[in-house]
């Protein structure tokens, strides 16, 4: 068990230079989800930890020694692939047996560990089968095994679950926090999926363009995102933004501040409460969307900013009518508009 | 007409084209086999045209089993067979993971390494023979001359001198003789076809998913240890494609072994039934019939071979 420490640890590809030094502390223990938008380092981070990828400069140290220079195999991490990576030509048994036999372990302490880790993710019937006899779901689990039965120090999992439905992905998912809590193994875990994330993560670690923006847990991310970014990439659907001169003449009195032209407020869909007098804004309704359980109303201010209200119940108002909306000014957020940063209140 | 009548008529001229094809050469020679049946004869004018009063029954095999070139023929035929494909395989596989990465010129090289491909059979033979590995004036002769020379340079050389006085002079090998000249078929055919093993493995490993081998990295394994447990078993079905194709082709060598050495101490049952057909049609005919008998032999295990690698 051991926890990781990233110092400036920066990558370039030939002259385009991708990770722009990364700092990080992870605890033991700790499991850290990476989230960002496409192409941000997310997977570049996590195999330069795992030393898939030369780091080109900075340090990692997993525990207290420095890896840049260990190879990948002696470095304490296992990792968990997009698309499985199980030996085609190897049954279940051998796929979860390779690593231990390359270290020349000895057989009957391979076969006792293959097995224990077949009991915990409940594959024990398929050790015999060969993987491409095998649903998605299950492959993903001797991929786990495969990662378990090496009793790493750190367990990497880039986007472990894109490949399965919906409702697999939601099984999987709880397996995978039940097996965190079950290994207290230090876990990193890269994905797109913010529900993942959310559900997931003792830390959340949010990149963009090779930069971290923020790193916290799940709850200080959606409260006090350090940013636009981060407030409008964490939670679904999006956090709304205004300008100060699409707000009404009442909303410096709701919110307890006077917005000027260089502050940008933030105000999550799901906080949005429609209200007929003393609104902070308001919009033309466009579209509802009625899921039942709750509304998306969909609207479009004077000015042509369209914003999103998550609502307990469908509006009764017509599609083109206006709609004034209120918010409890401690859940309202603002950002200066060119930096992009939090206005601390 | 239901519905499988029509396809059925479509077919038939095809079908019974490809069987006339195959069976009128075939009962021909099976007719031939037991006969007696010569171009030319003095003593017997009767038995230069085919007849059934020319009866021989099993005469012809017996005399073809009696012969002396024809058990040597059949071991020389398996000899350069198997050699032609371990080493083409073995080549194949080693040169076609060495161009499987990014270099500057890999396009160039890949070009030069297939080109052999498309020389002609007999102008490779001629070309080995005469400017590779002849005693005199090839390569061969070139090279054994150098380092005669160099050696014998050396026995001058103080002190050490009596060391290389010690070295015989050597001797270039001459591959038209008895002992060696399958050895020199062996070497021309592969390394004729070891571009075409290479051009199929490469095509494959290009299918190989990389990350299958990051995890072998991750798991300890040394690339060798990636190369057996991983590539050769991902390469299965190709060396099995390679394997048969080149057994079909070179189980009828023919042009390579005439210009080596005329069938001197290096004869296939190909070659066999060519010098037979100078004259003995009868005999010819009968060791067609034992070359097809050993192709089937050997079909028989190549599809074996082939279908347990296509099954899983
Ligand atoms: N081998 C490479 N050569 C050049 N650039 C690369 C290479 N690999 C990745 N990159 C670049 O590095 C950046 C980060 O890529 P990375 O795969 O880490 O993104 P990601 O966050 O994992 O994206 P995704 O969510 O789509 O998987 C991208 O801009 C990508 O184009
Ligand atoms: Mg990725």
């Amino acid at each position: 068990m051991a926890g990781l420490t990233l110092r400036d640890v920066r990558k370039s590809y030939g002259a385009t230079q991708v990770m722009h030094g990364v700092d990080l502390d992870i605890e033991d223990g700790e499991f850290v989800v990476f989230v960002g938008p496409s192409g941000c380092g997310k997977s570049t981070l996590l195999r330069m930890i795992a030393g898939l990828e030369e780091i080109t400069s900075g340090s990692v140290c997993i525990g207290d020694t420095e890896v840049n220079q260990v190879a990948a195999s002696k470095r304490g991490v296992a990792m968990v692939f997009q698309t499985y990576a199980l030996y085609p030509h190897m049954t279940v048994y051998k796929n979860m047996a390779f690593g231990l036999k390359q270290a020349k372990t000895d057989p009957a302490e391979i076969d006792r560990r293959v097995k224990a880790a077949a009991e915990i993710l409940q594959i024990t019937d398929y050790l015999d089968r060969s993987p491409r006899n095998l649903s998605g779901g299950q492959r993903q689990r001797v991929a786990i095994g495969r990662a378990i039965v090496r009793d790493p120090e750190v367990f990497l999992f880039d986007e472990p679950l894109s490949n399965l439905d919906a409702a697999l992905r939601v099984q999987t998912r709880l397996e995978i926090a039940r097996l965190h809590e079950r290994l207290e193994t230090t876990m990193i875990y890269v994905t797109h999926d913010q529900v993942e994330a959310m559900t997931l993560a003792d830390k959340i670690v949010v990149l963009r363009d090779g930069r971290v923006e923020q790193v916290g847990s799940p709850i200080e991310l959606y409260e006090r995102p350090r940013n636009a970014f981060v407030a409008q990439f964490i939670g679904s659907p999006k956090m709304n933004f205004f300008d100060a001169d699409e707000l009404t003449s009442e909303a410096a009195g709701v919110l307890g501040r006077a917005a000027d032209a260089n502050v940008q407020i933030g105000l999550r869909p799901e906080h949005m409460i429609p209200t007929a007098t003393g609104a902070v804004v308001e919009g033309k309704l466009e579209l509802v969307e009625n899921l039942g359980e709750y509304a998306l109303v969909h609207l479009i201010t004077a000015k042509g900013t369209e914003f999103i209200a998550k609502t307990e119940k469908p509006p009764s108002q017509a599609k083109g009518e206006m709609i004034g909306f209120t918010i409890k000014p401690e859940l309202a957020h603002a950002f200066d508009k060119t930096t992009g940063l939090r206005l601390v209140e | 007409m239901s519905k499988r009548t029509l396809p059925r008529i479509l077919q038939t001229p095809s079908v019974l084209l490809l069987l006339v094809w195959m069976l009128v050469p075939l009962s021909m020679t099976l007719y031939f086999s037991f006969i007696r049946y010569v171009l030319n004869s003095s003593i017997r004018p009767e038995w230069t045209t085919p007849a059934l009063s020319n009866w021989r029954g099993l005469g012809n095999y017996k005399y073809v089993l009696d012969a002396k070139d024809f058990w040597f023929a059949i071991q020389n035929s398996v000899l350069i067979v198997s050699s032609i494909l371990i080493i083409t395989v073995v080549l194949g596989l080693g040169i076609a993971v060495l161009i499987n990465r990014n270099f500057p010129g890999r396009g160039i090289v890949r070009v030069l390494l297939i080109s052999p491909f498309f020389v002609m059979p007999a102008v490779n033979a001629v070309l080995w023979i005469n400017m590779i590995l002849d005693p005199v004036l090839g390569l061969q002769g070139l090279a054994v001359d150098g380092l005669n020379s160099l050696i014998d340079g050396l026995r001058d050389f103080p002190i050490l001198g009596w060391f290389f006085n010690l070295w015989p002079v050597l001797e270039p090998i001459s591959f038209r003789a008895t002992q060696t000249s399958a050895y020199a078929v062996i070497m021309m055919v592969a390394w004729q076809w070891t571009p075409f093993a290479v051009l199929i493995f490469m095509t494959s490993l290009q299918s190989e998913d990389e990350s299958q081998k990051e995890a072998a990295t991750l798991d300890g394994a040394s690339p060798w240890s990636q190369f057996i447990n991983l590539t050769v078993p991902h390469l299965a079905r190709p060396i099995a494609i390679v394997v048969m194709i080149q057994s079909i082709f070179h189980l009828s060598l023919y042009a390579e072994i005439e210009i080596v050495s005329r069938g001197n101490g290096n004869k296939n049952l190909p070659y066999l039934i060519g010098e037979f057909t100078s004259n003995n049609i009868g005999a010819a005919s009968a060791t067609g019939i034992f070359a097809v008998i050993l192709a089937n032999i050997i079909a028989i295990f190549l599809l074996r071979m082939v279908g347990k690698t296509l099954m899983d």
